[in-house]
């Protein structure tokens, strides 16, 4: 992990999954995925948005602090999320889609945490046609 | 039983005596105010018990429950558009400064975002569930998305006069039956940060917005059948039908864009939005 793995990587995403956010999901590039390796500053538990702040060393070395938005806890408690997951200090790797402005900010695709466990989010979708 | 959820649901102090089976409850509208009781010909609150205790014909349904909307066939179905309706230059300058910001990758007036209320006829289709709870004089709904409050009198009340109404997001829903269909009518409504889409398509909802709702049941679905006219914004009506899902395994809770939210959500305060 001290190694600086800091990048913005292209790719083409197979389908766009549904935003749930309050804000309008236009401000992501969903084209493109940035790994961030680094330190877990924040992780906060809350609605309407779940986010955590994850420190990344830059190319230089010099610590950036990245915002990284999740959906609702509601969501994250169906793939497999606590409030614990992680906490301050924790080893992570964050895929995000970042924003278009090249700001330090994405939304979240997918964690990876220091025992090689991967969570991601469950899509926004409750009910069915049939559920009565 | 619902009577009650519902007085809970609104944080309402009303005691269970409302229940018309359990007390029978005084005649409507003829105490005078004196005595801190309604005056004689006014409107009735849609929680107090002479008024839900009214005889009235049984609702055809009962839309009780947390709806979601059905997106199993597409996760747009949330936006009630294409087809959008043609529009008048006041709002097709903002349509336009849409699609050009979101050209240059930028978020134009993105209003909910920045926690205004996103306001019918959106707040029905969030990606969150709305619960409904439904007495015979209202049907409350809360919303999973900012605890939005929404309420559709079913008591007989008519509009509230122009020059009193308090404009709001949601504006003022009365609904009457015809046959098995709900029929809401909602005007009302707050011109200002109030738009009729969002996430690169922007259209204006103004204070002259009118909304029909036409509530049914299909199958195991709710079924909104949307007509909304807008004179300063659109021609015409603008027509869309949205489906619902009881959601059975999930309720709503506590929601608020509290000022440390876009604080920590980079992507609302970056460079990419365009807020006037």
């Amino acid at each position: 992990m001290k190694s600086v793995l800091f990048g913005a990587v292209a790719v083409a995403l197979a389908c766009a999954v549904p935003v749930l956010a309050h804000h309008s999901p236009a401000a992501f590039d969903r084209s493109k995925e940035v790994k961030l390796v680094g330190t877990v500053k924040d992780f906060r538990w809350q609605n309407p948005h779940t986010w955590i702040e994850v420190l990344v060393p830059d190319e230089k070395g010099k610590e950036v602090l990245w915002g990284v938005e999740l959906t609702s806890p509601t969501y994250l408690i169906r793939a497999g999320w606590k409030s614990n997951t992680i906490k301050p200090g924790d080893k992570v790797t964050v895929v995000v889609n970042p924003v278009r402005s090249g700001e330090p900010a994405g939304i979240f695709r997918s964690l990876t945490l220091a025992d090689g466990r991967v969570l991601t989010e469950r899509p926004a979708r409750l009910g069915t046609p049939d559920s009565k | 039983m619902r009577q009650i959820a519902a007085v809970v649901l609104i944080g309402a102090v009303v005691s269970a005596s409302c229940s018309p089976s359990q007390s029978p409850a005084p005649a409507a509208s003829t105490t005078p105010a004196a005595d801190g009781t309604v005056e004689e010909g006014k409107q009735l609150s849609a929680l107090a018990p002479a008024n839900i205790a009214k005889a009235r014909p049984k609702a055809p349904f009962d839309v009780t429950g947390n709806w979601f909307i059905d997106v199993s066939q597409n996760p747009e179905a949330w936006r009630f558009g294409p087809p959008y309706p043609k529009l008048t230059p006041a709002a097709q300058v903002h349509w336009d400064a849409a699609k050009k910001y979101t050209a240059e990758g930028k978020v134009y007036r993105d209003d909910i975002g920045q926690c205004w209320p996103a306001g019918l006829p959106l707040i029905m289709t969030r990606y969150w569930p709305m619960a409904m709870v439904q007495i015979p004089t209202a049907i409350y709904m809360i919303s999973g998305f900012m605890n939005s409050v929404r309420i559709v009198y079913l008591d007989g009340r008519k509009h509230t006069d122009a020059d009193i109404i308090v404009r709001t997001y949601n504006g003022e829903s009365i609904g009457t039956w015809e046959g098995d269909t709900l029929v809401v009518d909602t005007i009302g409504f707050r011109g200002d940060h109030h738009w009729m889409d969002q996430g690169g398509v922007a259209i204006p909802a103004g204070e002259q917005l009118h909304i029909v709702e036409r509530f049914k049941m299909v199958g195991n679905q709710l079924e909104i059948e949307y007509t909304m006219t807008d004179p300063e914004h659109w021609d015409g009506d603008w027509k869309s039908t949205k489906r619902f899902n009881r959601v059975i395994d999930e309720d709503i809770q506590e929601v608020s864009c509290l000022p440390d939210l876009n604080e920590h959500l980079q992507s609302t305060t970056s460079k990419t939005q365009v807020l006037k």
